[in-house]
């Protein structure tokens, strides 16, 4: 029993030190963001800070003229929601009709949708910006989609392959019987899967919600190449953009990286379990 | 794949519920559809004529056959970014895997407490690489960084770290490292979770001690989650931008760090050339359909499903 006991206090140890080794970077995010600039070159370097210098995220917040890193987070928070809203609405429907309904080609047409999963999507980014180029954009200064927001949401409402895979999955899971009970009563697609499919499938729609919201929110890439003005920036180009202004002020700087890290770190403790399925679902069954 | 309700259904030629179901089909695709043309398949089609062309954008395109490719040929800074990427893809797919690996076997226990520890580790995978990135500027700075104060309590000399053109690519790998093991770590755990008790105790009764059981049983009926993590690792390695954008400024990113991706978004959207990029964009493309081709040839070989 003692020797058991040993192992499991051993084991203990081992796991917590190895997970505030992972906490670690984020336990020095919080300290320096609360320090002030003398105190980050002049005291210890574990040293807790001498009292919580809240203006190092005043002095973050409006840093930049004309825009407050509010404006910022309003930007990720509505291209991040209707990207989300987008890739639930149109990889259900496709994964609907690749799970449920009978067509002609839809082994292949699910293995091309597939195949686009392994391709880098950076391999497209050259002709989807010649596209929004030529798209006519009526509040846009340069009269097209470059320099707007549309860009970064509008892709999503037209499928994914990890949203249509991951509820695919799903959908196949339900027993059949219940849309042929459905059919003999004569209801027709849209009814099955609204009435049937969607109301057992809220849990996976979470999880593919969650993972959309997350990847919208800490894109780098597109955003840094579709949005020109500083009053539609999101927090990653916002808070790549104040790197450049704060050099060398790692309090203000680490203040940022603090703001813009709370909603995901929020969003992840409360539905964890959702993360964690998503990951674990498409893992086995990839 | 006609094995759903539907197909088994008896068939009618011309009207009736299943013919009518096609149609509903075609229309729940129709947004896919669009996307696959216009988005992602057709535009691979596209970067392959636009490769064939200079384009700045501003006058039209014009063709000039395979002059991209053979000046990427010649362009010294395109191999460095192709050989660097593959650096990365080598050292960090391995090392996620094996340290990912360690610690998904210490956290599959059923022990008070385990949700939170586990926390601790998935977490780092939420975050945005631009926000803990300039953590890591941060921790890697030259002076007061994190990593050299450490260092230097073993009186190990400080070091210039992202700005030094040898320990720089090590040092983004272990951000992306430390960044990424969450997602390996919770397959892993998912793969581990899956392997019957009977068999370890069925191994262990036959007198396998702990290493025996490991290297036996648990790793043999594990494969498939290192397949899983492996193909992720490979494919997300030849995108790596956002670590290279965020730590290798202020300032371009030196020749120690370019990535592939980079040098394309460089090349379309910094100089607008929009030709060469997409010649590039099209390498990327052959070696990543390339590798995930061979890698799932090579599967049958060491890949064991229950």
């Amino acid at each position: 029993m003692t020797r058991r006991r040993t192992r499991m206090v051993g084991l203990y140890a081992m796991l917590i030190a190895g997970g505030l080794v992972m906490m670690l970077p984020f336990f020095w995010m919080i300290a320096t963001s609360l320090k002030t600039r003398a105190e980050v070159f002049g005291a210890p370097i574990l040293s807790f800070p001498s009292g919580f210098h809240f203006e190092n995220y005043a002095a973050m917040w409006s840093a930049l003229p004309g825009v407050t890193f509010g404006d910022f987070f309003l930007n990720s928070l509505k291209i991040a929601t209707l990207t989300t809203i987008g890739a639930l609405v149109s990889c259900a429907l496709a994964a609907f009709a690749f799970a449920v309904l009978p067509f002609r080609g839809r082994g292949l047409l699910f293995a091309l949708v597939m195949a686009t999963l392994i391709i880098p999507f950076q391999v497209v980014l050259v002709p989807n910006f010649v596209l929004f180029r030529s798209l006519p954009h009526p509040f846009s200064s340069s009269g097209n989609w470059i320099g707007t927001q549309e860009p970064l949401w509008v892709g999503a409402w037209f499928g994914g392959a990890f949203g249509i895979f991951l509820l695919r999955q799903f959908f196949l899971t339900v027993p059949s019987e219940l849309a042929d009970a459905a059919r003999v009563d004569g209801a027709n697609p849209w009814v099955i899967f609204r009435r049937i499919y969607l109301p057992l499938s809220k849990p996976v729609l979470a999880t593919l919600a969650i993972f959309t919201f997350m990847w919208s929110w800490n894109d780098l890439i597109s955003p840094l190449i579709y949005l020109r003005d500083l009053p539609d920036y999101t927090t990653t180009v916002g808070l790549a953009f104040l790197q450049g202004q704060f050099v060398g002020k790692w309090p203000e700087m680490m203040a940022g990286a603090m703001v813009s890290l709370v909603p995901m770190v929020i969003l992840f403790v409360v539905a964890q379990k959702f993360f964690v399925r998503g990951i674990a679902i498409s893992g086995l069954k990839g | 794949m006609t094995d759903t309700a539907a197909g088994r259904a008896p068939r009618k030629r011309g009207g009736g519920p299943l013919s009518s179901e096609r149609k509903w089909a075609w229309l729940f695709l129709a947004p896919t559809l669009i996307g696959l043309a216009v988005l992602s398949a057709g535009p691979i089609l596209a970067t392959l004529g636009i490769s064939l062309t200079s384009w700045d954008l501003l006058t039209p395109p014009r063709f000039n056959g395979l002059d991209n490719f053979s000046h990427l040929a010649a362009d010294h800074r395109f191999w460095v970014a192709l050989r660097n990427t593959v650096f990365y893809t080598v050292v960090s797919v391995p090392l996620g895997m094996a340290v990912a690996l360690a610690i998904a076997l210490g956290l599959n226990q059923a022990i008070r407490g385990i949700a939170w520890i586990r926390t601790m580790y998935f977490l780092p995978l939420v975050t945005s690489t631009v926000a803990v990135g300039l953590v890591w500027i941060w921790i890697y700075a030259p002076q007061g960084g994190l990593l050299n104060e450490l260092l230097r309590t073993f009186g190990i000399p400080p070091q210039r770290w992202i700005t030094d053109p040898i320990w720089a690519m090590p040092s983004i790998i272990l951000m992306s490292v430390w960044q990424g093991l969450g997602v390996s770590v919770i397959i892993f755990l998912a793969g581990l979770q899956s392997i019957p008790q009977e068999y370890l105790d069925a191994a262990a009764v036959d007198g396998a001690g702990r290493t025996a059981r490991f290297r036996h049983v648990t790793l043999p009926l594990l494969t498939p989650s290192l397949f899983f993590t492996g193909i992720l690792g490979i494919i997300g390695s030849l995108q790596v931008f956002d670590q290279v954008y965020v730590l290798a400024r202020p300032g371009k990113p030196t020749e120690a760090t370019i990535t592939l991706v980079y040098f394309i978004y460089e090349e379309g959207f910094r100089f607008f050339r929009m030709g060469s990029a997409s010649a590039a964009a099209w390498v990327l493309f052959l070696i990543a359909s390339g590798l995930t081709l061979v890698y799932f040839r090579l599967q049958r070989r060491w890949v064991h499903y229950q």
